[in-house]
């Protein structure tokens, strides 16, 4: 189980003289269970990013922590990082290499025998449905097929947690679906799964239970009836654009 | 961890060297960079030479006034020179100066008026030759008639000793080199080896610098950008295997751009021997002993290091490959201007050159290419490089585990 505690992360801008501080997450707290799918909303600039680098060991947090099973990040690094499967949100990998060399170098880096990382590999690209171009350069694959190359490397340890920045981030509706699909079947199998995302209808279906996060804050928090019932209302889109317009007003393209 | 450090190195070193077009720009180009370039400067230096000296160029000669008689041999020595010559008269003067700059004469040459006189009483007199030092013919008309003019002189005092019944031989004293010997002792090959040793560390430090940047900057720099870091990161990995790594990968990339340099520079040296002229054993083909490899593989896969790892801290700062490549280029710049001083140090360097790091790896390097390196020399060189990068080393490690660093927004 995953379970955020308290997490405040402060950037600190400038220096020399006028410090300037940004507060990108603010008492953030929220767990999110082996079957479950868990989505984290916000606008841009709310502090997703850096609620997901904290959870996977790439920064410290100012304050809070952040626990997996009875692991947290300030004292076990290294098991948190053996245990998580991190996307970043806009990941390029190198066009000169194949999806199935990138498999095989990040399955050596983490240290697997050779038949483990082949049987990860067969697994991975069946269910992804990367076979057709598995030892193609990187470089002449379409977006859709480098967001599952990028899946597919971040997965290659057969992580419990996986913890995935946008991964529909610019695909079409169909590579969307078949991320989507794939995240289900990894809850399915009892995976740990949190994505951070600003798409609603994506999150509306995928999502079992949602943290809305504005300014570094969570707004709301539970699963889709729980949200709605508090909200008095029948659209995620509706709660989200509450937090984020300005005084509750419900126009469009007023988004700060 | 070391492991993961070769893991890490397999990677670069094959995206480095079975790519066709890094693997020209790495290799390929350093190797035969040189040997073209000092080709093509041979070939032209000769093709010009030979225009210049089949050219007929035209030669305006004033006579000045009062002096009909005295100037037929002058007339005569210059129309021996494979030129036209052409007779002017005092108010054509500055048209024929004007012609000269415009590079459509190539010479006047002006007799002082009355100059018999001054002939007859052994008096000096001062003939003016104008030419244009820019254009190449002007040069070499002016060349060839002052030669001619000389040998003139050589004549008219002979003439002027026999004349007054003394021998003509009173005129010589002695020679210098006269004879057909080798007087030059410098050993066989040394003068290349000499031309080598002081155009050489400046090409290795060149090419050391552009591989490093052209894998190094991607490698660190690239990767964040590509958020392929963050991934590397979040494995298994420690930062160090990471930093050493990248670090060995640059580093081999450096040392073999120099290594290329370094053969396509003895592989150019041939067109030296044609372009300065003058064959002697000591302008014979150079090569390197096993010993001198040696001491330049010593020397330079440290400085290698050094270099490497200044690419690989500044790819670690940059938040992407091209903001590392804007803030390496006033290094680069900086490196450069090592590279020329220590060319035009000469053969013993000031002490401040020789007790700073990179430049004492470049005069051990001339010394090495001269065959007269002192091992003292060496390790000195080697050991501040290995001390400098350690400590860059230790800073990159340290901007690794500093997020501020590498999320840099
Ligand atoms: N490395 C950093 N240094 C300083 N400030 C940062 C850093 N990273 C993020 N921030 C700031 O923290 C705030 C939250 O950024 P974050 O990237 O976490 O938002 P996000 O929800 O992921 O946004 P997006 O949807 O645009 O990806 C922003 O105001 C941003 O400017
Ligand atoms: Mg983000």
């Amino acid at each position: 189980m995953l379970r955020v505690e308290d997490l405040t992360k402060v950037y600190e801008k400038g220096g020399r003289g006028r410090k300037e501080t940004v507060r990108a997450v603010d008492d953030v707290s929220f767990d999110c269970n082996p079957g479950e799918i868990f989505g984290l909303l916000g606008p841009n600039g709310a502090g997703k990013t850096t609620t997901l680098r904290c959870i996977s060991t790439l920064i410290k947090p100012t304050s809070g922590n952040v626990y997996i099973d009875r692991y947290n990040v300030l004292e076990h690094e290294k098991t948190i990082r053996s245990r998580i499967g991190f996307l970043t949100s806009d990941m390029k990998l190198d066009g000169f290499f194949t999806p199935g060399y990138m498999m095989d170098y990040f399955g050596s880096l983490n240290k697997m025998a050779k038949e483990e990382i082949g049987r990860m590999k067969d697994l991975l690209f069946n269910e992804l449905q990367m076979n057709d171009f598995v030892d193609k350069k990187i470089d002449k694959l379409s977006t859709g097929m480098k967001q599952k190359t990028a899946i597919a490397i971040s997965l290659i340890h057969d992580p419990e947690v996986i913890v995935f920045d946008e991964p529909t981030n610019g695909l079409d509706v169909i590579t969307s679906k078949s991320v989507t699909d794939f995240l289900r079947k990894q809850a399915g199998n009892g995976k740990t799964v949190l994505i951070s995302t600003h798409i609603m209808s994506i999150a509306e279906k995928l999502c079992s239970r949602f943290g809305i996060l504005v300014k570094g804050e969570i707004k709301e928090l539970g699963t889709l009836k729980q949200i709605l019932d508090r909200n008095s209302t029948d659209s995620l889109e509706d709660v989200f654009f509450g937090y984020v317009l300005p005084e509750g007003g419900s126009g469009v393209g007023h988004a700060q | 961890m070391l492991s993961d450090s070769m893991i890490i190195l397999r990677k670069e070193l094959k995206r480095i060297f079975t790519d066709r077009r890094s693997l020209f720009f790495l290799v390929v180009l350093p190797l035969v960079m040189l040997p073209a370039m000092y080709s093509v400067m041979a070939k032209m230096g000769e093709v010009k030479d030979s225009d210049i000296a089949s050219f007929r160029s035209t030669i305006c000669l004033y006579e000045g006034e009062g002096n009909s008689g005295f100037t037929t041999p002058f007339i005569q020595t210059l129309s021996e020179l494979n030129t036209n010559l052409r007779l002017v008269e005092r108010d054509e003067l500055d048209a024929v100066k004007q012609s000269i700059t415009g590079r459509e004469q190539e010479l006047l040459i002006v007799l002082p008026d009355h100059f018999g006189e001054s002939l007859e009483a052994c008096e000096t007199f001062d003939i003016s030759a104008f030419y244009n030092s820019t254009a190449d013919y002007s040069v070499y008309a002016y060349e060839q008639s002052q030669q001619a003019l000389l040998t003139l002189t050589d004549e008219i005092v002979r003439e002027r000793i026999t004349g007054r019944g003394i021998c003509d031989d009173v005129l010589s004293v002695f020679t210098i080199n006269g004879s057909m010997q080798e007087y030059d002792l410098a050993p066989e090959g040394s003068v290349i080896g000499k031309v080598i040793g002081i155009l050489l560390p400046f090409f290795i430090l060149i090419y050391l610098f552009a591989n490093s940047m052209k894998v190094g900057l991607d490698s660190v720099a690239g990767e964040k950008e590509r958020g392929t870091l963050a991934i590397q990161l979040v494995n298994q990995v420690d930062r160090l295997s990471i930093v050493i790594g990248k670090m060995l990968s640059v580093m081999m990339a450096a040392v073999v751009g120099a290594a290329s340099s370094v053969i396509g520079l003895i592989i150019a040296s041939r067109y030296f021997i044609s372009m300065f002229g003058d064959a002697g054993p000591a302008m014979s083909g150079y090569s390197m002993s096993t010993l001198s490899i040696l001491q330049f593989a010593i020397v330079t896969i440290p400085l290698a290091v050094l270099v490497a790892s200044i690419v690989l801290i500044v790819s670690t700062y940059a938040r992407n490959a091209k903001e590392g490549q804007g803030m390496i280029m006033p290094i680069y710049f900086a490196v450069m201007i090592m590279g020329i001083a220590s060319m035009q140090a000469g053969d013993v360097a000031p002490v401040w050159m020789r007790s700073t790091p990179i430049f004492n790896s470049l005069i051990v390097l001339k010394s090495i290419f001269m065959h007269d390196a002192a091992w003292g020399s060496i390790m000195t060189a080697v050991l501040s490089s290995v001390v400098v990068s350690a400590v860059i080393i230790y800073l990159t490690l340290r901007m690794f585990s500093n997020e501020k660093i590498l999320f840099r927004i």
